[in-house]
């Protein structure tokens, strides 16, 4: 790994809450002070804290995580005949089978396609800030707003689950109940949108300061 | 990257010139306009979480349940870190969601400023992003399908009331959050 990226201070600073746009006091050499802005009191930052570190943390957990909310099941149905465990990618295939193609597609979208897009995206976005910082920038910023956007919708699984626990409960007739999976799936989903809001998408327009090159900007 | 400032007609996005993410929009409905739809939105909230959101009939016996009743049920049936997370999106989010910006709106439209409005917007963005009631009204869309194929399930008024929010929350959060300091003169 690299040293840290030198940053140049810029000269003012946006307000990330209110937009308001103030001069940078840390342009003088500064280091000691927590600027604040004038018109809403947040503080004010060139870039989010640890925004590199905080990411690959939250990134390398969700992965590992990925592993038991595939393996375990993450629903457990019992009827009159059976107790039945279903995975993930059981569940989708299960839906598959009945005939119900297009359920399959959105749940395998929301469960399977989601985080994993997600992951996949913030290691590269992560990666390349250090190892290829002049590489497609518009589309990298593009692919952080998808995630951004689409992030929330891999919880669907989550609330299908909670909901026919909570409504099949007939005994030992039929019965649902959340497996351990389940909540392995809810830490992964949790970990990504956290992963994504630490991740700081100014990181990917930061010119390094190495090789005698010059900020263009 | 800082911007030089020029007034957003409504209907108009400003856009980043580098990275062309939006940095602000004005909101197409004027602050009361947008005030009445949350007044819509708490109104479905409580319909919402009062009322069920399906109900499954199986050789006589009846079940029903609501958005309180699953959590409550997912916290008791050893899944107790599954109900945190979804009574956070699903139920305390939106309830920030309409809380604050009803305290916030009401004074606003009469061209006033709360105390603690600085504090209001950043509680209100942290709201925003936890929030999954579109999510979760597919979710009960989704569990109701499911459930069609093996017993008799039929919607309670509880998912027409998701339904409702969820325009309702798209319509009022259309804008971002930005724009509330623009009204404040």
């Amino acid at each position: 790994m690299s040293a840290a990226v030198p940053m140049r201070q810029p000269a003012v600073l946006g307000c990330d809450s209110c937009g308001l746009v103030s001069a940078n006091v840390l342009v003088d050499g500064r280091v000691d002070v927590v600027q604040r802005c004038s018109r809403c009191g947040h503080v004010l930052r060139s870039a989010k804290p640890f925004a590199l570190q905080r990411t690959w943390a939250c990134v390398v957990a969700a992965t590992v995580l990925y592993i038991p909310a595939n393996v375990l099941p993450v629903m457990v149905t019992t009827s009159a005949l059976q107790r039945e465990e279903h995975t993930l990618l059981g569940g989708i295939h299960e839906l598959w089978l009945d005939g119900s193609f297009g359920l399959a597609l959105i749940v395998f979208i929301a469960s399977i396609a989601v985080p994993v897009l997600k992951i996949g995206v913030l290691g590269l976005l992560a990666w390349s800030v250090r190892r290829a910082p002049n590489w497609r920038r518009l589309e990298r910023a593009r692919l952080y707003r998808l995630i951004e956007t689409v992030g929330h919708w891999s919880m669907l699984d989550v609330y299908v689950v909670v909901l026919l626990a909570a409504t099949v409960r007939f005994g030992p007739l039929a019965n649902v109940e959340a497996g351990p999976g389940l909540l392995a799936f809810a830490a992964v989903v949790v970990l990504t949108l956290l992963a994504t809001w630490s991740f700081d998408p100014k990181m990917i327009w930061q010119e390094p300061l190495a090789d005698g090159r010059t900020d263009p900007a | 990257m800082a911007h030089r400032w020029h007034p957003v007609a409504r209907g108009e996005t400003a856009r980043c010139t580098r990275c062309e993410a939006v940095l602000g929009r004005p909101h197409r409905l004027s602050i009361d306009a947008v005030l009445a739809l949350t007044v819509a939105a708490a109104a479905a909230y409580l319909m919402a979480i009062n009322t069920p959101l399906l109900s499954l009939n199986l050789r006589g016996g009846s079940e029903s349940t609501t958005l309180p009743a699953a959590i409550w049920d997912a916290w008791h049936s050893g899944t107790p870190v599954v109900a945190v997370v979804a009574a956070l999106t699903a139920l305390v989010a939106p309830a920030a969601f309409i809380a604050l910006r009803l305290y916030v709106l009401f004074p606003l439209s009469l061209g006033k400023k709360v105390a603690g409005f600085a504090w209001c917007v950043r509680a209100l963005h942290q709201a925003g992003r936890w929030n999954m009631v579109e999510v979760f009204t597919v979710g009960v869309l989704l569990s109701l399908v499911r459930l069609a194929g093996l017993a008799d399930a039929s919607p309670g008024p509880g998912l027409f009331a998701l339904g409702a929010m969820t325009a309702l929350f798209a319509a009022i959060e259309s804008a971002g959050l930005k724009h509330l300091w623009w009204s404040i003169r």
